[in-house]
């Protein structure tokens, strides 16, 4: 086997590592701040990818003017399932199993409306930086995919010092992890819950712009987004973002392996093979216990 | 109090009886549907139990029903056994499969487990995929034999109704007797405390497990049932979206009670049949119900009488 073909393979397992690391990071911002699992972070992918496209094809927008569009969509739907399902169900104080209910319900729901609003087809964006390609060691990567990893880590180091630094980052996370404190100490915690899904469903979103050009956006690549990122998050210890980034690349480049070394019909079977195994051995995912604080 | 038993025992001998009589009175497409919806019972049966009484989400029920229906595709049309042995050995090696996945991933809990099953669920869907020489993959395998009784072929909509609800009717009564024994209550008070149940000796890990094969040869055995009356199976009908299928089908019958499952299994069977008179919105439609019902109905259909009765108290 030449080496350049495996070079090849691994820039593409970099390149999907952010990928799932991005998705990752908006399961690990949800759980963070509700202590839900959002089991539609994919669909909040499939939500901005498609809502960019429709801005840039259908309506006409500059192609930055159609990605925002994307994220305010993301950031929308984030804060209409915390107003319409999620504040009626705490209210009644229901179970953790009702609320994986719900979010598995609302991907159903949401698949199903951008197969019924947007048709079967898969769309394609330009690629940020255009179509261009650059070498490296002798195998090619896209502009555009290098332009992924750099918003990427853009996004790990924002939320990093959003949560540390800046008064509405520790709200929120007080609101989640002491919700009654908070209360006493004058957080509104139902709007800090409001805004950590505002911020999970515009990363989401921000996850679909930055793959559509890559692989393309259609209705049914919700699930398995999200349970790439889920992955991803359980690698990182699921509170942390840097874990998240550190999980996708675990998740992204075993996966590549095994497309060389395999077959690439089995690259799922082994990203979610090294999940399972990782909740079962280590619960509490690559970092420890450190990297549950951390981040 | 015996009034309302008796009442039951009416109510019960009424809806039996409606039961037998549908099939002559309804058309072909509704009995066909009719006996989808006793197969998901079956299958809807075993989610229903381990998220009803164990408190466990359950989203790899169609690798149980697949490898059910697989056995019984390949033991039948490749290897020319009998249907009946093909049913046991798709049952027992759902069961071996549950106990080998169960045995390490049911030590986790809550939101982590129900995405470990989500995971080896769609392992299993790659794994039909993949394993072509099997499974048949896209193509599937077609030409199984139909269920016989003594000569007696179940080769029609309305036979095939008959042998499945009475297959239903039976696992129905033998879970109901489980739940009200002693293992019922041992999966109800590890589901409502696990520590406490714990103290008072019941083995959480192996109760759990148990009840997860249980659930897995009962999806096994609906997968069968599903090969022998569509009489072909592939990929399609196997996914993570049956899953998820299997799973509401207690989470809109009230996962707790054992017959709302028939409710559950009609829901999903009858409703989006209705919901296709509005085109492709159908699925939409659907997805829209099941939000609403999870958001605003916590007991599921099953809970909607006690409302009642709670509204007219007031």
């Amino acid at each position: 086997m030449n080496s350049t073909l495996i070079i090849q393979s691994l820039m593409a397992g970099l390149t999907n590592s952010f990928v799932y690391a991005l998705i990752g990071i908006g399961i690990a911002v949800i759980y963070r701040g509700t202590r839900i699992i959002n089991a539609m972070q994919g669909d909040f992918a499939v939500i901005g990818g498609m809502l960019t496209v429709f801005g840039l094809v259908s309506a006409g927008l500059p192609y930055v003017w159609a990605c925002a569009l994307g994220i305010a969509a993301g950031a929308a739907s984030g804060l209409l399932i915390d107003v319409v399902c999620v504040r009626p169900m705490i209210r009644r104080q229901a179970d953790d199993e009702a609320f994986l209910l719900l979010t598995i319900g609302l991907a159903f729901t949401i698949s199903a409306a951008v197969l019924y609003i947007g048709g079967r087809e898969a769309h394609l964006l330009p690629g940020i930086g255009g179509n261009g390609t650059v070498e490296i060691a002798g195998a090619f990567m896209s502009v555009h995919a290098i332009f992924l990893i750099a918003i990427s880590l853009l996004v790990v180091c924002g939320l990093w010092l959003f949560y540390r630094k800046t008064i509405a980052g520790l709200s929120m996370i007080a609101a989640s992890v002491d919700p009654d404190g908070a209360t006493s100490i004058g957080i509104n915690v139902a709007r800090m819950r409001g805004y950590t899904f505002v911020l999970g469903g515009a990363i989401g979103a921000l996850a679909g712009i930055l793959v559509t050009p890559l692989i393309s956006v259609s209705y049914q690549m919700g699930l398995g987004l999200t349970l790439k990122g889920f992955a991803a998050a359980i690698l990182g210890g699921l509170t942390n973002p840097l874990g998240a980034v550190l999980g996708g690349l675990v998740i992204g480049l075993s996966e590549s392996l095994a497309v060389v070394g395999l077959s690439s019909g089995y690259k799922d079977v082994v990203a979610l093979t090294i999940m399972l195994l990782m909740m079962v051995l280590m619960p509490n995912g690559l970092l420890g216990k450190a990297g549950r604080r951390g981040g | 109090m015996t009034k309302t038993v008796l009442n039951g025992r009416l109510a019960f001998a009424a809806v039996m009886l409606v039961g037998l009589i549908l099939p002559a009175v309804f058309e072909r497409h509704m009995v066909d549907l009719l006996v989808y919806a006793g197969l998901y019972t079956i299958a809807g049966l075993g989610v229903g139990l381990l998220l009803g009484q164990c408190g466990i989400v359950n989203l790899a029920q169609a690798l149980f029903y697949g490898i059910g229906a697989y056995a019984s595709a390949y033991s039948t049309v490749t290897l020319g056994w009998s249907p009946w042995s093909g049913i046991l050995l798709g049952i027992a090696i759902s069961v071996a499969v549950a106990l080998v996945i169960g045995f390490p991933l049911l030590r986790l809990h809550g939101f982590f487990l129900a995405l470990a099953t989500l995971a080896a669920g769609t392992i299993g869907t790659i794994f039909f995929f993949e394993w072509d020489w099997l499974t048949g993959g896209t193509l599937g395998i077609g030409g199984l034999p139909p269920l016989s009784v003594l000569g007696f072929e179940f080769n029609s909509p309305a036979r095939f109704y008959y042998l499945v609800w009475a297959v239903v009717i039976i696992l129905l009564v033998l879970s109901s007797n489980l739940v009200s024994g002693r293992p019922g209550l041992a999966m109800r008070a590890l589901r409502d405390s696990a520590p406490a149940a714990e103290v008072m000796a019941v083995n959480i890990h192996a109760i759990r497990t148990k009840i997860f094969a249980l659930s897995a040869g009962l999806g096994a055995l609906a997968g069968s049932l599903f090969a022998h009356y569509s009489t072909y199976v592939s990929v399609e009908s196997f996914t993570v979206q049956r899953s998820i299928v299997f799973l509401l089908i207690p989470v809109i019958a009230g996962a707790r009670s054992i017959w709302g499952t028939v409710a559950g299994a009609l829901f999903v069977t009858f409703v989006p049949e209705l919901l296709s008179g509005f085109g492709d919105a159908h699925q939409m439609l659907f997805g829209i119900m099941l939000v609403l019902v999870v958001t605003l109905m916590p007991d599921g259909l099953a809970g909607i009488p006690a409302r009642v009765a709670r509204r007219f108290a007031r």
